[in-house]
């Protein structure tokens, strides 16, 4: 039974029979994760844990919608954070001069974020990869500074008292419901961003990430795929903007700083890029973090630093990386130049 | 207008700095060494501690003293460059791309809160400053401290230059960055030249960071990283990996943000940066000095 | 097939019973301690860009309640201080009041970002639990009336209110004003400026970026305009920076600065001599209260370092609300809130003490302070 297993788990790739990694492969490893988030608040339904639990499962959104750019694509996104703001802005905006539930905000919040995913993509997409990572980053200062200087967001302070997810007397907005409705939509969203990497244009992505010139030879539009993939990932940034607004019930732009964006990155790297397993995974233990050293108050991003260095040393694809394919090396920058100049 | 230009190219000094160290580490290992910025941050403690150290001797010799504090600040932040590409990148120099990122990420942090952790994370006042007469250069208030530092700065970057240029350890650096297999097939020792890359880079770093201290006054645990990122910036718009580049992108940096802040408000400055960068990106992808490099067949 | 799915089922199963047994999850039930320590949370920045106030804000609150300790606590029971991280960051900030509020605070006693602090408002709302904040100060904070809420800090306005008379007081006319785009500090600019183009000042306004640490810019922007007044409306660090810059730049006329400058490293970092004669505006403060000195002693002995920003508004907060509790004779939010309400003539620092119906201090208590040898002393009490 376990041959039979390891042969489904590890289809196509010799690889090691360590039992635990076995156990990560195993295809029920998504519905033990959603076991887990379910059962929680069972076990400690403290506000506080709640609201960690909740932070931590819009983090699991974000990591997943970014995890299609830079994990499936292979698109270096330092600047993802930004999706995040113009969702959470957008929501927040609409929510308070209309006085709607925020549900009701999720139309405009998709059309908002492909807007800004094209904006961002159209013209950046053509670059080369290092200079993708200093535009994208450039754009999330951009968004977050524009935010702090604008009357309409609220300048600094930004936008608060923010109506959550209630619908009339229906209250949405418990610690525990709205735990389990973030629990539900991420749940959702992370399971087709994982479709997604199986279908089609999942095959196409993947494809750009290990060589870019043999997939638009094999006949990809790869500007047109490279843009789909952001506008994607805008779109599961934006959403996870609108559960922000909604758990906060305020938006400022202190939330959107580039910390924020290189934690997501973190949290997609270390799990394992284009695994969203690994994502979701990478995405809890980064958000926790804090948390769990949150006693140790100074000390505890110099730990995170350290933690950051020895786990990449030891595992650089990740502590958990995606199976089927090798791992996108740099393979002594020396093989990349030669291929480089043999294309010049 | 001139004093506009004057404070641009000033700024633009310590961009160029430190964005030297960025350039001459990705020219070589294509590596975004986040933890740079940082390294200037350390340069500055350092040169405090030095100070403070030396304590009376500061008083009655100022400029001999601040010589001093900037060779030990250099020696020992070039030090900490060199250990921590040997902790932190050299053992992943086969990895995947990012998980170098992340580990510079990670660099950046623990130096930042380790600083934060032992100096507390208040600001902390240079125990020097150089105070100066102003100059008044065509209606342009120039100090001579400044054009100390510029004049510092510059002759760090000629020496610099120079060394790459001129010298064997230079010529093995162009080697690498051009091909590194070829390099190491003519017998190159790779890695003591990349860590002597890292050296360099970090020490100019440090050096920029003394100077700054001495001068502003100021000092932080958080004052490397948006450093850091313009001059990540300034390294780009100059065509990032070229040494010339590097000065040229700082100093126009600088000017751009002088203008910038000037006619759009200091609120929009970072803003207008980022913009012009992006345009200009998008416009000549390669930096102004950058090679062609054509990623497309 | 099928082993690995019920092993993995059985196993959460088996966690969460044994989990459940011992801790309050939503099967178990929780219980509050009545006879232990009344615990006072308090949210501050201890890490981030910020992270140099939290201390000043730490020590003082500390302090107050080592004073009420010794003299007996507060209804028979010791105060026990419960400091969180807050980061300045909503998300850090939103968990930490969380985590006060689960922690079994009765009262808050922190806040010091105004952009972190209001989406904590409604987590202590929630739980009703009154908040005493002692440094944020954005008018946004009072604005949605929440009945838990009260400023122990002066507002913006009340500080804008000050500089304009003052400034129209030494009859400037030409008038820089300069932000570093917090809300704490374009409050104040923005409301100061309005003040003073209604008595006819020429005003220009402009900001810089914070953390950094060349502003030529703004001083050049500044001075085009010949200014006979500059006012900055922000912190410390950039403060005491402009201050060296300006008067490099060979500005001599009078400068000014928000209470969130007021701090020795303000001098520092300008430098000493630059720094004697600089303005400020301030609330009442240890320094400038004739008898505070031994308050001053008394800090520096137990923290080895001098009271910084918002010192002594967390050692008020604290008192405050350690009196509210006592009048009202319970831990119970309403009723500090009322007791709260009827607080007359209380001494903290800035004056006796009387919330306004919208919480906020009835006096602002602002003052003029001066720069001389080298340290902050009273120079107009604006009567």
């Amino acid at each position: 039974m376990f041959a039979k297993l390891k042969q489904q788990s590890f289809a196509g790739k010799a690889s090691d029979g360590n039992p635990l990694t076995r156990l990560l492969n195993s295809k029920y490893m998504g519905w033990v994760g959603l076991g887990i988030a379910l059962v929680a608040p069972l076990i400690i339904a403290t506000n506080y844990a709640l609201n960690i639990m909740t932070t931590a499962l819009i983090f699991v959104l974000l990591a997943a919608g970014l995890n299609i750019v830079v994990g499936y694509c292979g698109l270096l996104d330092l600047g993802y954070v930004a999706f995040m703001a113009v969702g959470a802005y957008t929501a927040g905006i609409i929510a308070k001069s209309f006085e709607l539930p925020l549900l009701f905000t999720v139309p405009a919040v998709m059309v908002m974020t492909i807007l800004a995913g094209l904006i961002i993509g159209a013209p950046t997409l053509r670059l080369r990869s290092d200079y993708l990572a200093i535009v994208t980053l450039g754009f999330g200062e951009i968004i977050r500074i524009t935010a702090n200087n604008l009357t309409i967001t609220g300048g600094p302070s930004g936008i608060y008292g923010i109506p959550g997810f209630s619908i009339g007397d229906l209250d949405l907005d418990q610690p525990v419901i709205f735990y389990y409705i973030t629990a539900i939509v991420v749940s959702l969203l992370v399971l087709a961003a994982a479709r997604l990497s199986k279908s089609r244009l999942g095959r196409a992505w993947r494809c750009i990430r290990e060589d870019e010139d043999a997939a638009e030879a094999m006949g990809i539009h790869t500007y047109k795929v490279k843009l789909l993939a952001y506008i994607f990932g805008a779109v599961w940034g934006g959403l996870a903007g609108v559960l922000f607004a909604a758990h906060l019930s305020a938006v400022s732009p202190k939330s959107f700083v580039f910390l924020q964006s290189a934690l997501i990155l973190m949290a997609v790297v270390l799990g394992g890029m284009g695994n969203m397993k690994g994502v979701v995974v990478g995405a809890v233990f980064i958000s926790l973090m804090p948390e769990i050293f949150r006693d140790l108050s100074e000390y505890r991003y110099v730990f995170f630093g350290l933690l950051l260095i020895v786990v990449m040393i030891i595992r650089p694809q990740g502590v958990w990386p995606t199976r089927n394919r090798e791992p996108e090396r740099m393979e002594d920058v020396m093989d990349a130049k030669i291929v480089q100049e043999a294309r010049a | 207008m001139l004093q506009l230009i004057w404070d641009g190219l000033f700024v633009g000094s310590f961009y160029a700095l430190i964005a030297l160290g960025y350039s001459m580490v990705y020219g070589i290992i294509k590596l975004l060494n986040f933890a740079h910025g940082d390294l200037y941050m350390l340069g500055a403690f350092i040169g405090f501690t030095t100070l403070t150290a030396m304590g009376g001797v500061t008083a009655s010799m100022s400029i001999v003293a601040l010589l001093i504090t900037m060779m030990v600040s250099m020696l020992l932040t070039g030090g900490m460059g060199v250990f921590i590409e040997r902790v932190a990148y050299r053992p992943l120099r086969n990895s995947p791309r990012l998980a170098v990122l992340i580990t510079a990420v990670g660099a950046s942090f623990t130096l930042e809160y380790s600083v934060a952790a032992i100096a507390g994370p208040n600001p902390r006042v240079f125990p020097i400053r150089l105070e100066s007469d102003t100059l008044n250069f065509f209606g342009a208030r120039i100090t001579i401290a400044q054009l100390v530092l510029v004049g510092i700065a510059i002759l760090l970057m000629v020496a610099l230059n120079a060394y790459i240029t001129r010298s064997s350890v230079g010529r093995a650096m162009r080697a690498i960055a051009l091909d590194p297999k070829g390099a190491l097939l003519m017998g190159i020792n790779v890695n003591s030249v990349i860590a002597r890359t890292f050296f360099i880079g970090s020490a100019l770093a440090g050096a920029a960071g003394v100077m700054a201290g001495a001068y502003y006054g100021k000092i932080e645990f958080l004052m490397g990283f948006v450093i850091g990122l313009k001059a990540f910036t300034a390294a780009v718009i100059g065509g990032i990996g070229n040494i010339k580049g590097a000065m040229l992108g700082g100093m126009l940096l600088g000017l751009l943000e002088a203008f910038g802040s000037h006619f759009l408000g200091g609120e929009w400055r970072d803003v207008f940066t980022f913009s012009v960068l992006i345009l200009f990106l998008s416009l000549k992808p390669t930096g102004i000095l950058g090679e062609r490099v054509t990623e497309r067949v | 097939m099928k082993r690995p799915k019920m092993l993995v089922i059985s196993l959460v199963a088996a966690t969460a019973l044994t989990l459940t047994g011992c801790s309050g999850g939503l099967l178990g039930g929780g219980s509050s301690d009545e006879d232990g320590p009344i615990k006072f949370g308090m949210l501050a920045p201890l890490t981030g860009s910020e992270a140099a106030v939290g201390p000043f804000m730490k020590n003082g609150a500390q302090m107050a309640v080592d004073e009420i300790n010794e003299a007996g606590g507060v209804l028979g029971r010791q105060i026990e201080l419960d400091v969180q991280d807050e980061a300045c960051d909503p998300v850090a900030a939103v968990a930490a009041a969380n985590k006060v509020v689960s922690n079994g605070a009765v009262v808050s006693v922190g806040g010091y970002c105004s952009g972190a602090t209001l989406p904590t408002l409604p987590v202590f709302e929630k739980a009703n639990i009154p908040m005493l904040i002692p440094a944020a100060n954005s008018e946004d904070l009072v604005n949605e009336g929440l009945k838990n809420v009260f400023m122990v800090n002066a507002t913006g306005s009340q500080q804008a209110d000050a500089a304009a008379k003052y400034i129209e007081k030494v009859g400037a006319k030409n008038v820089a004003i300069i932000d570093d785009t917090t809300s704490y500090s374009t409050d104040i600019a923005k409301a100061t400026a309005e003040l003073l183009k209604e008595k006819g000042v020429e005003v220009q306004s402009s900001s810089v970026t914070p953390g950094e640490s060349d502003y030529s810019s703004a001083v050049n922007k500044a001075l085009s305009i010949t200014p006979d007044f500059i006012y900055w409306t922000g912190y410390f660090q950039e403060g005491g920076l402009i201050l060296n810059q300006v008067r490099q730049a060979g500005y001599t006329n009078p400068y000014m600065v928000g209470d969130g400058s007021v701090s020795p490293t303000l001098i520092e970092i300008a430098g000493a001599d630059v720094a004697e004669g600089a303005l400020a505006t301030m609330t009442q403060t240890p320094d400038t209260i004739k008898g505070a000195e031994d308050w001053i002693a008394n800090y520096t002995e137990q923290f080895g370092s001098e009271p910084g920003p918002y010192s002594t508004q967390s050692y008020d907060a604290v008192r405050i609300a350690a009196h509210a509790i006592e009048e009202a004779g319970s831990t119970d939010g309403d009723k500090i809130i009322e007791a709260l309400e009827a607080i007359d003539g209380f001494e903290i620092f800035s004056g006796p003490l009387k919330f306004t119906d919208r919480h906020t201090l009835s006096v602002g208590g602002f003052q003029i302070l001066v720069v001389e040898n080298g340290a902050f002393v009273l120079k107009d009490n604006l009567q």
